[in-house]
């Protein structure tokens, strides 16, 4: 049977600003229902690829394509299913949230029903201030009208450039959440952000972008598995000259004048059978604290990897 | 942000569908609908201040200084001037509509919301000249009415050139101010043009005097003033009398608005100065 058709699918995707390449024969497909988180540092072509996709930037070479059609052959097939939170807040101060949202609904050509309208406006809190205007608004209830305006014409596609940023920890949990329901509810999901806990806690796959080329594309959980690490730190009652056979073998670590020993495990390693070898062995444990490397940690990895092949 | 699980986890509901020609309109009917809104927001500005300009003109040139002059071209120097002040109010407003509002867009970056729409290119300079005619054509029928309150008698000799010729004027230089808008990176620039362009073509266009009357030299020149050409024809729409052929002057106009609206819809589609 064949795979489905990729919602994304981008060919040797690439964008010269002169000398710079912003995006260098990117390839990479995103399937329906997913949520794609893209990760890299500033500069890495994030914004560019997003811009590639949703017709705010021309492409110098390569093609993107959206549920089928070319976004620059077929531009109005592919924008009337994409929808687009850019990274910069933009309002315009003459209008209220309503006609915001109004306005956009019908340069998608959709007539915004009121019902649908309260729908967006609960969803997002904003209910409230339908008849106030943008400028009244604080940056937080900007940032969720730009959500609004990507969500007016429904889109298959919804591109979030850096959704959270300058958001309250308690706003980007409910983004959080919103952006998973609109999952469920069937849309497909592109997000880049600087919060790697918000990838972490949302995507279902990573791709990292580092001078405009995608080092790694994978599911996250299998991202973590593979290289992700557990520690396990075991402090003692006493303070133990050498470590028993059975850690040493094992790769751990004598710490603290002897009385930390460290081990360092894959992230699906059991550390059950450690603990209970280092108790025969006679070691009396004071406490015991288990760490796992975030997904930050394996960014910071990869990137350091990537900048040390690069230099 | 209460309500939110329920609602998502059904999913939004997709947006009824409507038939296809009404989804083709609705997109430039809602941007028309949009810079007309956001003009008439501050009419005092938009409307109300350009007439105001208009008639002091009117006032000054035409019944204090005026009242020295006789007649030009067999008219009361005061109705001699109304076509041209008309024009002048149709010209700068539909200018500064585009040009302002483009620019603005750029500014507060909400220019991206056009840009990912499916919004044919075409669609949107028609919106956005289309609503810019409408003040431009708001303030020169204002201007014309408080002229024809202020004479006391119809200016007006043939309806088809006094529809035309404005209609036509403020649909290219809308085009013009559209372009501008978007080329524009700074206020000075959205400036540079009415200032050091539209304003000086304007008077010498022949608004306050019969270029005819002018030493042979300066007449000459004045034949090459584009401006000239609208104001002659609103003159000969309203008063009956022009020193330029009316089918000329329409011949010109047509050209000039088409090559406007070209170069917009081609600055548009290359993504000149608004895609990267």
């Amino acid at each position: 049977m064949n795979a489905p058709s990729p919602v994304v699918r981008l060919e040797g995707l690439s964008k010269r600003y002169g000398p710079l390449m912003a995006l260098d024969s990117l390839t990479l497909d995103i399937q329906a229902g997913e949520i794609f988180a893209l990760l890299g540092p500033n500069g890495a072509g994030k914004t560019t690829l997003i811009g590639c996709v949703s017709g705010l930037t021309l492409p110098s070479s390569g093609s993107a394509r959206v549920m089928g059609h070319d976004v620059q052959t077929d531009y109005r097939q592919t924008r009337r299913v994409v929808g687009l939170v850019p990274q910069e807040l933009n309002y315009d101060p003459f209008f209220t949230v309503e006609e915001t949202l109004r306005f956009q609904a019908g340069y998608f050509g959709v007539k915004l029903t009121e019902e649908r309208l309260r729908e967006i406006l609960d969803a997002l809190d904003l209910t409230r201030k339908r008849k106030a205007g943008t400028r009244e608004l604080s940056g937080g209830m900007k940032r969720r009208l730009l959500i609004g305006k990507a969500l007016v014409h429904d889109p298959k596609v919804l591109f979030l450039d850096e959704p959270t940023a300058g958001v309250d920890v308690e706003l980007r949990r409910d983004l959080w959440a919103y952006v998973r329901r609109l999952r469920e509810g069937g849309t497909t999901i592109v997000l880049t952000t600087h919060y790697l806990e918000e990838a972490q806690e949302l995507a279902d796959r990573v791709g990292i972008i580092s001078h405009g080329k995608l080092r790694l594309v994978e599911e996250k959980d299998a991202l973590m598995a593979r290289l992700g690490r557990k520690t396990l730190r075991l402090v003692l009652g006493a303070p133990i000259a050498r470590l028993p056979e059975a850690l040493a073998s094992a790769g751990a670590s004598l710490l603290e004048g002897g009385r930390i020993v460290e081990l360092t495990q894959p992230a699906g390693a059991e550390l059950g059978p450690i603990v209970a070898r280092s108790l025969e062995a006679g070691l009396v444990l004071r406490d015991l604290e288990t760490r796992r490397t975030d997904l930050e940690a394996i960014y910071v990895e990869l990137l350091t990897q990537d900048a040390g092949r690069a230099s | 942000m209460s309500g939110l699980g329920s609602k998502a986890e059904q999913g939004m509901k997709p947006a009824p569908a409507t038939s296809e020609w009404r989804r083709e309109l609705r997109g430039p009917w809602t941007l028309f609908e949009k810079e007309v809104r956001r003009f008439l927001r501050v009419p005092g500005q938009t409307i109300v201040s350009p007439v105001i300009t208009t008639v002091l003109y009117l006032v000054v040139f035409g019944s204090a200084l005026g009242g020295n002059l006789r007649e030009i071209q067999g008219v009361p120097y005061l109705s001699f001037i109304v076509p041209g002040l008309v024009m002048l109010g149709v010209i700068s407003n539909s200018f500064l509509n585009t040009s302002s509002s483009m620019f603005i867009m750029k500014l507060q970056e909400t220019v991206v919301d056009l840009l990912i729409s499916p919004m044919r290119y075409g669609e949107i300079v028609a919106a956005m000249v289309g609503a810019a005619s409408v003040r431009a054509l708001t303030v020169g029928l204002l201007t014309w009415a408080v002229a024809i309150v202020a004479q006391g008698e119809l200016l007006l000799v043939h309806v088809g050139y006094a529809i035309a010729f404005p209609v036509l004027t403020s649909v290219g230089l809308a085009a013009v101010g559209l372009f501008v808008g978007i080329w524009a990176e700074k206020f000075e620039h959205v400036n540079l043009v009415p200032t050091f362009v539209i304003t000086p073509l304007t008077f010498l266009g022949g608004v306050f005097y019969d270029v005819s009357q002018l030493p042979k030299v300066f007449a000459t020149l004045s034949f090459f003033n584009p401006i000239l050409y609208l104001v002659e024809g609103m003159r000969y729409a309203l008063l009956g009398t022009s020193t330029v052929d009316p089918r000329l002057s329409l011949l010109f106009l047509l050209v000039f608005d088409a090559l406007a609206l070209w170069l917009c819809h081609f600055v548009l589609r290359r993504g000149w100065k608004l895609r990267s």
